[in-house]
């Protein structure tokens, strides 16, 4: 498979001097079209830290990522957020829709700010693919958990993005609508072609997944392959 | 985005009610004080307003047009010698007292005026004759003081200054600034009420010939009268508004009410909309996580004001409007011109759109990233 996202000697310092601290230490990874990408780690080993770069959403101190061989570490601010939107997709664990919105209006939404023509139907389509045509009118506080991580799932895929970031993504649903969750996603990278990339704790996520990158201290770990995943699980 | 803005305004009916109160409030403080501002200036000098006198003679000093002294009636002729001067006629305007049929006495201004010239007759007569006045102790009064004064229908009889006084007519909303109401009669019946020498007036009104130079008039009415003064009308108007309205401190007053209302708007839209911000922080992350430029959140918060200002002005103006219709039939004169209207929807606008300034600061200061924390 193609390398769609590439990684190389990602730096990211917070603070300065005494304060300085070192959230990632010379990262190196790559992430292709197609596989469903997990990278693991205890809580403030970076993790979060590298998805919020790989995003376009934190600057990095040095070090390069290249998406489809061009450079995104430097851009000016004010390009990033063109880059977000064209390129990527979220997925939050706390779900972050608009409580105010009903399920095909935070669809929409998303659709309207991507520039995506007939945002309505889009929208409508989106939700029909996760399973979720009926409850197109429904506002957030009428959706089980998983149902709002689908409405989430399916705005992540306004604009077609190639690549999904997501964080978390299962944390907060129980075992059916987290199996559910993850069949989607992996779906995504299976047929749609998709780069997923997740950041869990949950062993839910390995069945689902190609690769595991562990990140520790701000550094790659030990990464292992889907064939050894698969003899995990 | 649109749809966002109108959504979470829409979407806590408390803040809404809360953020609508704040706008409501000020708003129909600022149309009713100032309304109550324009009132005063109008009621204060309405009897100068509807003078049609091109200049006015009075006694040296006089502080406004309520406080006049008697002067020699023969100044008249002098003044009709003034070249510029087509038509010189005597007018009055003096507390007097008025007894009520129960004994008791309330104040009212006399107006006494020239029947034959109009200078000084009473406007909105809505019963009777102006003409009628030409008999003896016949007198106008306005509608909206028929109980004060203790009048119901024209032939009421009572007593004015110890003689009596007929009613001949009835005007409608000639308001006084003070609380003595006007009652209107000839100069001739004027003079007896007051108790005037045959010989003394209170003003002189000049009518001048057309196409004169009006300050040329009274540089040489100033000269040719000894011990007056001469007044235009625009000075007369602006020495008695500035008397009633500033001098006793009633215009600053409401000014200040209305100056504090929209203080008082300020302040607590700003509070609900920056609040409203504040609960929408993440929202505004995770839109600029996806891609939303602050440009685009700056408009959702714009809007949100936008949509309050106008649902609240809404509201406003039609309790406003009822307050202004309401008062339409008392002595209290509130005044709405659509002018002022529109002045205070631009206001609301203003204020709501100032208020999101601190908002939109907020937003500027979103972390996108904060979306990733939980």
């Amino acid at each position: 498979m193609e390398s769609l996202l590439s990684v190389r000697d990602l730096v990211k310092t917070y603070g300065k001097g005494a304060n300085e601290v070192h959230a990632l230490c010379g990262v190196s990874m790559d992430i292709r079209a197609g596989e469903v990408l997990v990278l693991m780690g205890p809580s403030g080993s970076g993790k979060t830290t590298l998805i919020s770069i790989l995003g376009g959403i934190l600057t990095a101190t040095s070090g390069s990522v290249r998406i489809e061989g061009r450079e995104v570490v430097g851009l000016p601010e004010k390009e990033l957020p063109a880059l977000r939107r064209e390129l990527f997709g979220f997925i939050f664990q706390g779900f972050n829709l608009f409580p105010a919105l009903t399920a095909q209006e935070n669809v929409a939404i998303m659709c309207r700010l991507k520039g995506v023509n007939s945002a309505n139907l889009r929208a409508a389509e989106l939700l029909e693919s996760v399973g979720l045509g009926a409850k197109l009118k429904s506002y957030p506080a009428d959706l089980s958990g998983g149902q709002k991580q689908r409405v989430a799932i399916a705005r992540a895929l306004a604009g077609e993005p190639r690549i999904i970031l997501a964080d978390e993504p299962t944390a907060a649903l129980d075992s059916v609508s987290g199996r559910t969750v993850l069949e989607i996603l992996s779906g995504l990278a299976r047929e749609k072609n998709r780069a997923v990339v997740i950041v869990t704790h949950d062993p839910r996520v390995l069945e689902y997944c190609d690769r595991i990158v562990h990140i520790e201290d701000g550094r790659v770990g030990a990464e292992e392959s889907r064939r050894k995943v698969e003899a995990m699980v | 985005m649109n749809i966002l803005a109108w959504k979470n305004l829409l979407h806590d009916r408390v803040r809404l009610v809360v953020t609508l109160t704040g706008i409501v409030f000020a708003l129909v403080l600022i149309a009713v004080q100032f309304g109550m501002f324009l009132g005063f200036l109008d009621t204060s000098a309405n009897v100068v307003e509807h003078n049609t006198a091109d200049l006015w003679i009075s006694a040296p000093g006089i502080p406004h047009v309520n406080g006049g002294s008697p002067i020699a009636e023969s100044k008249r002729w002098k003044a009709l010698q003034v070249p510029g001067v087509e038509k010189a006629v005597n007018f009055t305007l003096f507390f007097l007292n008025w007894k009520l049929p129960n004994g008791a006495f309330e104040t009212c201004q006399i107006a006494g005026f020239d029947l034959d010239s109009g200078m000084g007759a009473p406007w909105n007569v809505v019963e009777g004759r102006i003409e009628d006045l030409r008999a003896e102790d016949t007198v106008f009064v306005d509608e909206l003081y028929k109980k004060k004064l203790g009048v119901s229908r024209i032939g009421d009889t009572l007593e004015l200054n110890g003689k009596r006084a007929r009613v001949a007519g009835f005007t409608h909303g000639i308001r006084s600034f003070t609380t003595a109401p006007y009652v209107f009669t000839s100069f001739k019946n004027a003079q007896t009420y007051m108790r005037l020498r045959e010989s003394e007036t209170i003003f002189i009104l000049i009518r001048t010939r057309p196409g004169a130079d009006l300050a040329a008039v009274k540089t040489r009415l100033l000269a040719a009268v000894p011990g007056v003064d001469v007044f235009t009308r625009a000075e007369m108007l602006q020495r008695t508004q500035n008397y009633w309205v500033f001098g006793t401190g009633a215009g600053t007053t409401t000014l200040m009410g209305a100056i504090l209302g929209l203080l008082v708007g300020i302040v607590v839209v700003a509070q609900t909309i920056y609040a409203a911000t504040i609960d929408h922080l993440k929202e505004f992350g995770t839109l600029k996580a996806m891609g939303a430029t602050n440009g685009q959140i700056y408009r959702v918060i714009i809007l949100q004001a936008v949509l309050a200002a106008v649902m609240g002005y809404a509201l406003g103006i039609s309790i406003a409007l009822f307050v202004v219709n309401s008062t339409a039939e008392t002595d209290l004169l509130i005044k709405l011109p659509w002018q002022v209207a529109v002045g205070i929807f631009g206001m609301t606008l203003l204020m709501c759109m100032s208020a999101s300034l601190l908002s939109i600061r907020k937003a500027t200061t979103i972390d996108p990233a904060m979306v990733f924390r939980g």
